[in-house]
């Protein structure tokens, strides 16, 4: 309840009121020291109508699914609909990862998430790697066949799917194959090419694909520019904070680089005739959601009001949908401790508490042992439990945006809505996103917040609960750590695969290769070639390596 | 003349993996720390650390290690041996599970460092390593 | 302890880790250094050193993978020194410039070495030189030397290599700037990488112009690369081939002086030049007045000093122009160095100062001091300040009185 300070009396009331509870503060034990949050922001003690009085309520927050947003991108939030439960799993061969994903399904998981294997993501086929690293990370899927089997008895045309599919988006077209053997018409299919967005990668070294960042941004432009025309319920861009966040760079710069990025994949889009009201609608983001409780619900409110006025002032948009920040989160696993393992537990429901309350439309809790290994089933059970017991018991949903009009969370919207302003400006002033990563500042940035949290933490001046402060003695045997998958069953995937060569037909094989070759060296849609390929048989290894050849191999930069 | 010659390290990362947060920063550490980094990217050859090593004799050689890269440790101490460099230290940081520890030490890796090492004993080590690698090769070519 | 003449053959045969080991030896002047030099010396002469340098965002590390890429193709054996910068404070380095050459690391005709400053000023290390010998003894056909990328004061890349590359990215603007001192007395050819780029055409016209208005007989040819798709860099190479190799008349003398390969060039560094020089280094580094102005020093010798300053606004009056007395500093400053470098105590007891025009923010000042007469008391020299486009600032005349004690702090 904010009452304007407004007449003379009230105000020197309030200022006694204030003066003396300062007083009694800096009085108290532990009242001194300044505190910060990650992104550099200086923490107060108490805030007050002072700090924000809800005067400007229309304007900087407005009503939830209202223009901008800042409360929520739909009317009716969590209490009309939970958020998606997606867990992302991937784990060895096919077979398996079919079994875990049923497993999750029936333990109240609402939707399908696919990580490859790191070779995959490499863009290698299985015959090409070694064979040590095969399916210790993610699933081994190189050919429809694979994907058939991953996705065994799962309804395409009811469940929502993630995909882990960087470019070339080899995973997606195998998708598509499956729905058409199926019968399933691609206007039913929904879901994300999640994390398709190439700067990140470049920038943060996860998952890159090793075609040449301009290749890449070539690709991807494609891609969304297929997908909204031939798959209108799948959201083709999943621009990603995650990585940089992971990386290092503080909550606010994570949240500047993305929505920079975003920006460029907008204007990319833009200049090949696109209607901003066709794709924005189709554009997700995927962050991270470190233990920073408040800076985390503050960061994801900044950010819908400031993308809301993106999509409008700067792309002109005119539809509502096209103005809504549509996210997905995870828990951080940088914030998860190998010590102490079971603590994470903790760690990861204050993060979903913090995404949750921060508006997020998708949500993932990594499980406690994510630090050592690829989670146990035990461990991931947990983990949706955590979800359930938030939702259901904790009754976090019951009301829109809950923590607004705090006048400490609100103060903190906006100091974080600066802070990401101030980036982006940055960016803009060096040229946009691709020419900052080109010339590294993007990078040094990322490695220079990296470091400084390194060293406040061996100074001690940050805690890590079980490692610089409540430590015990470590017993290695306190859990189970995941087997990595038998060789016997990559051996025989390794088999099926060179079977799957043999009885394909390689004439279509290589024609629809040779297709693709020509659309990129030209400006054919090369999505639809990649498609096409898929459907005559090629492997994704073999998709990869064609368009390597064409559009170069990329490197990223080396920077310290 | 007196030396003042740094340690040389080189800091890499086989296999797949592609987070470097800890590789970078360990890098920018051990350069604060005054030594003589060779920085790579992830996803490096085997044969290209061991043409690396050769070409910048490297005293040390540190490994980031996040998924299960760790594995083809062995066989990057395998082809240092054949190439004659058996005086190389390398040192492994990043998830290694206890088992596969005893694994890499047994293949010749002086030292596994987990998550939570501190900089400073990494760079405790590299230097103690350098000098002994140093020490051993005193004198000859 | 291996005998000086097998370690020859041994590095001459191709065995890489006992290259690496001798340079490992000679970089760091430890006790085999001088036998295996002496060891060398019979095989120097062959390879052609080239130098590259330039500004950072040049693209010199992709555009020497791709000129490395087109030398092997022609059959030549190529090494290449990355020189990196150490830092001033710590000591250590990240040595990332060889890491970012590419594909070619990997093969089997190329050895790529990185070499850390060390605290040596110029652009190079202290044994580059030595470092440069031993690879020439190797057997290499190209040594092809990268540089620390700041552009400014690489000048030192004069003094090992013959032949030097000058990388600019399009666009420079106010590095243009930096390309002007110094660095245009040195280049023998000029490469705008990046050529596909839209400022590209403009820079190549700009670095024409600036190389107009020197007036020198010879031209350096400005080419234009594309170092990522490897255009341009064959007539790099086609140019590289054509150029006179000093190393084909006689097998050179164990690295004292370089040899100065054009007309424009000041000549070779004689021993008492070199000793003045790294005298200079030396002090320049101890005046903390001079690093508080920004002050940079270009060039040293004996009776000779360059001081570079580029104007910011710290430095201005309140007529927004700049200070006067920041202006004397310069010169001051290039006088006490010049003054100083016959390695006695000069002291200046009377100065005269000219001011010819103002200069803002943004001017890039070079001061230059000569010695105009020398007794065994007393000391004439003259600076005069000019702005990049040659334009006269300022001259200062000053009469030094020569104690003849030794310099304090120098044995």
């Amino acid at each position: 309840m904010n009452k304007p300070i407004g007449k003379p009396v009230a105000r020197t009331e309030f200022t006694q009121g204030e003066r003396r509870w300062q007083a009694d503060f800096d009085a108290s034990p532990g009242a001194a020291g300044r505190v910060a949050n990650r992104s550099g922001i200086e923490i107060k003690p108490l805030y007050t109508p002072q700090d924000w009085s809800g005067e400007r309520y229309l304007e900087a927050l407005g009503f939830p699914g209202e223009y901008p947003n800042t409360r929520g991108i739909y009317p009716s939030m969590h209490r009309g609909r939970s958020w998606t439960q997606r867990q992302l799993i991937g784990l060895g061969v096919p077979e398996d990862y079919n079994a875990r994903l049923k497993e999750l399904l029936a333990h109240g998981a609402t939707a399908v998430s696919l990580i490859p294997c790191n070779s995959v993501f490499r863009g290698y086929d299985a015959d090409e790697v070694p064979e040590e690293l095969l399916g210790t990370c993610g699933t081994v899927v190189n050919t429809v066949d694979d994907m058939e089997r991953a996705l065994a008895d799962i309804p395409l045309d009811k469940i929502s799917c993630a995909l882990n599919d960087p470019s070339p988006f080899t995973l997606l077209a195998l998708v598509l194959a499956v729905a058409k053997r199926r019968g399933i018409a691609w206007t039913k299919i929904t879901g994300t090419s999640n994390q398709s967005d190439c700067i990140s990668h470049y920038v943060a070294n996860h998952m890159f694909f090793r075609l040449a960042l301009q290749g890449a941004r070539r690709v991807l432009t494609d891609h969304i520019a297929f997908c909204n025309a031939q798959v209108p319920g799948w959201n083709p861009l999943s621009v990603v904070g995650q990585h940089m966040q992971q990386a290092g760079a503080t909550p606010a710069e994570a949240m500047a680089f993305t929505l920079a990025s975003a920006i460029q994949y907008a204007e990319d889009c833009q200049a090949r005739g696109m209607d901003p009201d066709v794709f924005l609608p189709r554009v997700t983001f995927f962050f991270d959601i470190s233990v920073s409780f408040f800076e985390e619900v503050a960061k994801f409110r900044a950010a819908r009001r400031l993308w809301a006025r993106i999509a409008r002032e700067r792309f002109g948009a005119r539809d509502p949908k096209a103005w809504r920040f549509k996210f997905h989160a995870q828990s951080s696993g940088v914030d998860l401790t190998r010590q102490q393992p079971l603590n994470n537990i903790a760690r990861v429901a204050v993060q979903a508490m913090a995404g949750i309350f921060g508006g997020l439309q998708s949500l993932h809790t990594d499980s406690y042992d994510e630090v050592v290994s690829v989670p146990t089933a035990e461990a991931a059970r947990i983990a949706v439990a955590t979800q359930n017991i938030l939702r259901e018991e904790a009754h976090l949903t019951d009301v829109i945006d809950p923590l607004g009009g705090s006048y400490y969370v609100e103060t903190l919207t906006d100091q974080m809505q600066e802070k990401i302003e101030a980036i982006i400006a940055r960016i803009d002033a060096a040229g946009g996103m691709y020419a900052a990563v080109g010339q590294g500042l993007v990078q040094r940035m990322i490695g220079d917040s990296a470091f400084a949290f390194q060293q406040r933490v061996e100074r001690g001046e940050d805690t890590v609960v079980g490692v610089n402060a409540y430590q015990t003695e470590e017993d290695p045997n306190a859990y189970t750590v995941l087997e990595y998958p038998a060789r016997e069953r990559i051996a025989a995937q390794l088999i099926r695969l060179r079977a799957y060569k043999a009885q394909r037909s390689n004439g279509a094989a290589t024609k629809a290769l040779d297709a693709l070759a020509r659309a990129a060296q030209g400006t054919e849609n090369v999505m639809a070639r990649i498609v096409d390929a898929t459907e005559a048989g090629a492997t994704h290894g073999e998709i990869c390596a064609c368009l390597r050849r064409e559009l170069g191999f990329g490197q990223p930069l080396a920077v310290v | 003349m007196a030396e003042q010659r740094p340690p040389k390290i080189i800091v890499t990362k086989i296999g797949f993996d592609g987070h470097d947060r800890g590789s970078r920063v360990v890098a920018a550490y051990l350069r604060d720390a005054g030594m003589e980094v060779v920085y790579t990217p992830p996803w490096q050859e085997i044969a290209a650390v061991v043409k690396l090593a050769t070409e910048e004799d490297a005293d040390v050689i540190g490994v980031s290690s996040l998924a299960t890269d760790h594995l083809l440790v062995p066989k990057l101490m395998a082809a240092l041996r054949a190439a004659a460099l058996d005086d190389v230290q390398v040192i492994v940081g990043g998830i290694v599970p206890p088992k596969d520890e005893r694994v890499l030490i047994e293949a010749g890796v002086a030292q596994v460092f987990h998550p939570g090492a501190s900089l400073e004993a990494i760079a405790d080590s590299v230097r103690a390593l350098s000098a002994t690698r140093r020490a051993q090769l005193e004198g000859s070519i | 302890m291996n005998a000086p003449r097998t370690l020859a053959e041994r590095i001459r045969g191709g065995d890489r880790r006992a290259l690496a080991r001798a340079i490992t030896a000679v970089e760091n002047e430890s006790a085999e250094a001088v036998s295996i030099r002496a060891a060398l010396a019979a095989h120097l002469g062959h390879a052609r050193v080239v130098g590259v340098t330039g500004p950072p965002g040049a693209g010199k590390s992709t555009l020497v993978n791709a000129l490395v890429k087109e030398l092997v193709a022609r059959g030549r054996r190529v090494a290449v020194i990355a020189v990196d910068p150490s830092s001033p404070i710590t000591g250590g380095a990240v040595l990332g410039d060889r890491v970012r050459m590419g594909e070619m690391q990997g093969h089997d005709a190329v050895f790529i070495r990185s070499l850390a400053s060390r605290g040596h000023l110029g652009g190079l290390s202290r044994t580059a030189a030595q470092v440069i010998d031993v690879l020439d003894a190797a057997g290499f056909d190209e040594v092809i030397v990268e540089t620390v990328g700041a552009g400014q004061s690489e000048v030192e890349i004069a003094k090992v290599a013959p032949t030097r590359l000058v990388v600019c990215p399009p666009g420079l603007g106010d590095d243009v700037q930096a390309i002007k001192a110094g660095i245009l007395e040195i280049a023998d050819l000029f490469v705008v990488n990046k050529a596909d780029l839209p400022d590209a055409a403009r820079t190549e016209s700009e670095l024409h112009a600036m190389l107009a208005l020197r007036r020198h007989a010879d031209q350096p040819p400005v080419l234009k690369t594309v170092a990522t798709t490897g255009e341009g860099v064959a007539a790099l190479a086609d140019w590289l081939g054509a150029r006179a190799h000093p190393g084909r008349a006689a097998p050179r003398a164990l690295s004292t002086a370089r040899s100065a390969p054009t007309g424009h060039m000041s000549p070779p560094m004689t021993g008492i030049q070199r000793d003045a020089a790294a005298l200079l280094e030396r002090l320049m580094a101890r005046d903390a007045f001079a690093r508080h102005l920004g002050l940079e020093l270009v060039a040293a010798g004996a009776g000779t000093a360059t001081v570079r300053m580029r104007v910011r606004p710290e430095h201005h009056n309140f007529w927004n122009s700049c200070h006067g007395g920041a202006l004397f500093s310069l010169a001051d400053t290039a006088l006490g160095l010049a003054s100083n470098s016959h390695g006695t105590v000069a002291a200046l007891i009377d100065s005269h100062m000219t001011f010819s025009i103002a200069v803002k923010a943004g001017a890039l000042l070079t001061a230059r001091a000569e010695e105009v007469s020398r007794t065994r008391k007393l000391g004439v020299y003259r600076v005069e300040i000019r702005r990049d486009d040659g334009v006269l600032v300022a001259g200062l005349t000053g009469t030094l009185y020569r104690t003849g004690k030794a310099l304090p702090g120098e044995a």
